[in-house]
């Protein structure tokens, strides 16, 4: 800090022109206040009524709507749908997001190649991933019915989105498949900072190729996994696109999460009051990460 | 690390392997879309086609509104781009090389939307729009995705100009130069590579989107590539899977035109630590 202090004060960009610093930051300002700020606090006080949505005709209800929600079994369905989504889909991300990025360290014939073809997933739209996904589990003649049923790893065709356990399974494999690319660029960059002298001073204490991993790699990669995992937590929590285009929340609300929630309410049972609180809700459940997240950044910083 | 011949082959080929399978899918598509409809159904399925037809693409293009479509994610993409990354530049410039009450706060605040689900702004926004009277419009999405494209782009510029030594703009203040010249001749050129990381990070996050496009349009005149060709999904009588794929990979194209020129960009973007999902 004390340093930090030192150099401001021989700053020629100190304070004097603070003036310019507002206006240039103003435009931004003015536009959170409008589409973020605005409707951040209106989504609360729209949760406090019962709105109808064709008319958006409302009255006043108070905390109602919540304590509907804490009452109603779906809610709490859809509450445990998006943490069993989030931990599952998460855990596998990370795992194999480690597994390939280690992989694509090493040296390989073609690398830069792997390494597109591995991030594409990623940056490709999640209608375009659906789309895919949902020819790939075809009952009738979806390839990967075929290769199971060619492999005698099944004798009948699956039914891959429209039976549970299948439909939950089904979602998290594809969001493990979108988003462990995020992580392997994450971790891939981490990688390369390693010096190569600690892989060194194992190899000479005797360290095989697992240990060298547990004891060099993982304690090298604590930092940005943390973070890593953080921001996946409240992306995958968040999720709406994905699972809403691959099962539609069901079969009935065996794989509706929160986010699928708030959109049912809203636009297929025509109440936007309860559908902000169940929107006002989820953002509490995801605030203690938001906030985790956003100690661990600023800690970041400050190194 | 040393390794024989053998191990570095087996190597290879356990790589590749797990390359070719994470790219399956995609490859898949393509390989879908160059289909000739009655293979499709063949029992157990061909791998590669016994021919080669562009006619899903020709039909796409002139028998379906997919064209339409894509004017409407072009013109929806570079608006929001150019719009988000302006305003964010300035903002980003005054956030790192500017002292004044508050800045501190206002870095937290931008993490913070950064990190917000969508779904909790939706209904509000929804609302705004039919007061406005501009729902159903491109402009309406273009307000809308402000909401994620301007905290991500603000906060993506702040990391890259973090990098830009504060001495360079001192230099040229020493010279005479004003704050604003300073900008435009010293700092502008020197935050060029990230200000195109970030407009194209921010094209594609806009190019992608779906919630509000689905909830705020509903029209086909505006409608964008990603809620079009779903509503070409659900409005089939019996879906065309070879018609879906061919439009899933002109959907992809921007994407793949990026990976193959301007990848050092992308690359160039995570570095700087912001990438969403």
């Amino acid at each position: 800090m004390g340093a930090k202090r030192a150099v401001v004060r021989t700053n020629p960009l100190d304070r004097k022109d603070a003036l310019l610093g507002v206006m240039l930051i103003a435009p931004t300002v003015l536009i959170f206040c409008a589409v973020i700020v605005y409707p951040l606090v209106s989504a609360l006080y729209l949760s406090m009524f019962r709105i109808f949505t064709p008319t958006l005709q409302g009255s006043f209800v108070g905390l109602g709507n919540y304590a509907e929600l804490a009452a109603s079994q779906e809610f709490w369905r859809s509450l445990l749908n998006t943490a069993v989504w989030t931990v599952l889909t998460l855990t596998l991300q990370i795992v194999f997001g480690i597994a390939a990025a280690l992989m694509l360290n090493q040296a390989m014939v073609m690398r830069s190649l792997a390494r597109s073809l591995i991030l594409f997933p990623y940056f490709v739209s999640t209608v375009v991933a659906v789309l895919v996904w949902r020819w790939l589990f075809n009952d009738l003649y979806g390839i990967l019915n075929h290769l199971a049923m060619w492999a005698g790893l099944l004798s009948m065709p699956l039914d891959w989105l429209g039976s549970m356990p299948n439909a939950m399974v089904s979602i998290v494999l594809v969001g493990a498949w979108k988003y462990f690319p995020f992580v392997v660029i994450a971790i891939l960059a981490r990688l390369q900072t390693i010096p190569e002298p600690l892989y060194e001073a194992a190899r000479i204490d005797g360290a095989g190729a697992w240990s060298r991993f547990t004891d060099v790699t993982l304690p090298q990669l604590k930092e940005v996994l943390m973070v890593v995992i953080l921001l996946r937590a409240i992306w995958d929590f968040k999720e709406f696109d994905l699972i809403y285009l691959l099962t539609g929340g069901g079969p009935v609300i065996a794989t509706q999460t929160l986010p699928l929630m708030v959109y049912k309410e809203a636009f297929g049972l025509n109440d936007m009051g309860r559908a902000s609180a169940v929107a006002v809700a989820m953002m509490l459940v995801m605030l203690s990460f938001m906030l985790l997240y956003l100690r661990v950044s600023r800690d970041g910083e400050r190194k | 690390m040393k390794r024989g011949i053998a191990g570095r082959i087996a190597f290879n080929l356990l790589a590749w392997a797990v390359v070719s399978i994470t790219a399956f899918p995609l490859i898949w598509m393509v390989i879908t879309s160059v289909k000739p409809q009655f293979e499709l159904f063949r029992i157990p399925p061909t791998f590669w086609p016994e021919s080669v037809t562009f006619e899903h693409y020709v039909r796409l293009l002139t028998e379906t509104p997919f064209l339409l479509y894509m004017r409407n994610s072009l013109v929806l993409s570079t608006a929001t781009t150019v719009l988000v990354v302006a305003v964010a530049t300035l903002g980003a410039h005054s956030l790192v090389r500017f002292r004044y009450r508050g800045r501190e706060a206002l870095a937290r605040l931008v993490l913070f939307t950064y990190l917000l689900p969508s779904v909790v702004l939706l209904l509000p926004l929804y609302l705004m729009m039919v007061w406005l009277g501009v729902a159903n419009s491109l402009l309406s999405l273009v307000i809308a995705y402000t909401t994620f494209a301007l905290p991500y782009a603000l906060w993506l510029l702040r990391s890259f100009m973090q990098g830009i030594p504060d001495d360079l703009e001192a230099a040229a203040l020493v010279d005479g130069a004003s704050r604003m010249e300073a900008f435009f001749d010293v700092i502008l050129p020197q935050a060029l590579p990230g200000i195109i990381s970030t407009s194209l990070f921010t094209f594609i996050l806009s190019w992608n989107e779906y919630l509000y496009a689905l909830v705020l349009v509903n029209t086909d005149s505006a409608r964008p590539l990603t809620t079009g060709v779903m509503s070409m999904l659900i409005s089939a009588f019996n879906i065309e899977w070879s018609l879906l794929m061919a439009a899933s990979v002109m959907m992809s194209l921007p994407l793949i035109i990026i990976f193959a020129f301007l990848q050092s960009y992308l690359t160039r973007g995570f570095g700087a630590g912001g990438v969403k999902g």
